[in-house]
């Protein structure tokens, strides 16, 4: 590894960090204002123009806000709790690609951090260790609510990862790779949304379950568990689980443009544009689900995954497989 | 030079968190050092070229089981420890296991390497070697036989959980 490829990865991780840590005040403004626009309200204008800062000052009280820490917590693995999230979370962003290739200062640069050959077993690995961060977080605060909501995400994300993983075999079957690259680059043609659009809308549902958001935020139903995981949470460990929820609707919303949206294919437009595109509106079509459905009740959710989520998409993974096998 | 260091920090994270894991009062601590043990040996398997073994390591044991154990322990909340054996008992069983692991690794480390081994370490690794499709293959041409036994045993352990899980307790 010569000294130009180690400031081409260190720059690119910068770049890729920057971009991600800038985008979720602003995935959280356009949250708030959204979700008010739908209920009929104005959401924040104060702060700034059409209240664009006001996800910042909200930064700043969490850096201010006295960090409390709970006299009866697990002292260490309450601390380690929110790293995990974050860093998992930042982690399974790595292997996202967000373009093709360009040509800069000579060198061919590939858009994306890491090209591993086993990619999607990557993320899946990650959003696997990503449980630890709730499930911790819940058990560490050493109180009834937390407790009961790193509980139930705990079962609620080992329940639909299988139908998360399983759907996205077929992709892998119609590429050959594991890579997200070479399944990026496979639908220059054509999306794989369209021959595999029933695991598309089970990925969807399913990664709307994994970030533990609305209608599948029973992790931190706040009817019923106060905040759920993150009750004892305060100042940046609170923020920094926010952050993970945030970064980790990124990831998925990445994984499933690169897998179904065709990537970072699209006419007229340079590629990273496209993917950006793409983004938001993955992101917007999230806040919509969450302004739209009231959550779901326990034995409901844990009953849809198992019921009809798995079965769903081990149907869609024996019709792709005799399709692949007839069509030779 | 660079990957033997690497091999260095990965055993002795493995090494410290599984001692770690014996000495631990509190069941959830060492069920996380466990989980310290399981992805320090899949940093060994990526140093091995076993890059998919590797992702298996992390998803299968320390995504899905270790959660699950994880999950058993909360739920149980055992303060403490809570013996099964008498201490003195205990300690003999313990050092029984534990001789018998060492002889056996002894008698591993001492025996002279067959032919056959001895031929495929000179070999240099193919290019393809760990990846998700040159394992697949192996699994279903050399081991097809051990690997469609394997998935009856799963098969049985589904149908049981089910018939456990499905008994009225009344």
């Amino acid at each position: 590894m010569d000294l130009a490829t180690l400031i081409e990865a260190v720059v690119k991780v910068h770049v890729v960090l920057g971009f991600v840590l800038v985008a979720v005040p602003l995935i959280v403004w356009m949250e708030r204002k959204v979700l008010g626009h739908m209920q009929d309200r104005i959401g924040p204008q104060r702060v700034g123009p059409f209240g664009l800062l006001q996800t910042i000052a909200d930064g700043i009280k969490l850096f201010m806000k006295e960090d409390i820490l709970p006299s009866q917590s697990d002292k260490v693995v309450y601390f380690l709790a929110p790293a995990i999230s974050i860093v998992t979370a930042l982690a399974a962003m790595t292997v996202i690609p967000f373009g093709d290739t360009v040509w800069l200062f000579g060198r061919e640069i590939a858009l994306r951090i890491t090209d591993v050959n086993i990619a999607i077993l990557f993320l899946l690995g990650a959003t696997s260790m990503g449980v630890y961060g709730i499930v911790l977080g819940g058990w560490a605060s050493n109180s009834k609510y937390p407790l009961l909501g790193g509980l139930r995400s705990s079962a609620q994300m080992i329940s639909y990862e299988l139908a998360q993983g399983i759907s996205l075999i077929g992709v892998i079957m119609i590429t050959g790779s594991l890579s997200l690259n070479e399944i990026g680059r496979a639908q220059e043609k054509l999306w794989f949304v369209v021959p595999q659009f029933f695991a598309f809308v089970i990925y969807v549902v399913c990664s709307v379950a994994e970030t533990n958001r609305a209608p599948f935020d029973l992790a931190e139903a706040e009817t019923e568990l106060v905040a759920g995981f993150h009750t004892e949470f305060s100042s940046m460990k609170f923020a920094l689980y926010f952050l993970a929820e945030y970064a980790n609707m990124m990831v998925v919303s990445g994984v499933a443009i690169t897998c179904f949206l065709g990537g970072w294919h699209g006419p007229l437009l340079p590629g990273p544009l496209w993917f950006f595109i793409k983004l938001t509106f993955f992101l917007f079509f999230y806040i919509w689900l969450r302004a739209t459905f009231p959550r779901l009740r326990y034995d409901q959710l844990m009953a849809f995954g198992w019921k009809v989520l798995l079965p769903a998409s081990l149907l869609n993974l024996a019709a792709t497989a005799v399709f692949l096998t007839v069509k030779g | 030079m660079f990957e033997s260091l690497l091999f260095a920090v990965f055993a002795g994270i493995a090494i410290g968190c599984a001692l770690g894991v014996v000495f631990h009062r509190n069941p959830v601590h060492c069920a996380l050092l466990l989980v310290g043990v399981l992805l320090s040996v899949a940093g060994i398997f990526i140093l091995l070229h076993a890059q998919f073994v590797a992702a298996l390591q992390v998803i299968v044991y320390a995504g899905a089981i270790m959660v699950l154990f994880l999950f058993v322990v909360m739920l149980l909340n055992i303060k403490g420890e809570t013996p099964l054996l008498t201490p003195g008992a205990a300690k003999g069983f313990g050092f029984l296991f534990a001789l018998i692991v060492f002889v056996e690794l002894i008698w591993t480390a001492v025996q002279p390497a067959a032919e056959g081994q001895r031929m495929a370490e000179a070999l240099p690794l193919p290019a393809d070697f760990g990846s998700p499709a040159a394992l697949g293959r192996v699994l279903y041409t050399v081991w097809l036989y051990p690997f469609e036994i394997t998935s009856i045993l799963l098969l049985v352990a589904v149908v049981g959980a089910v018939v456990l899980a499905k008994r009225k307790f009344f």
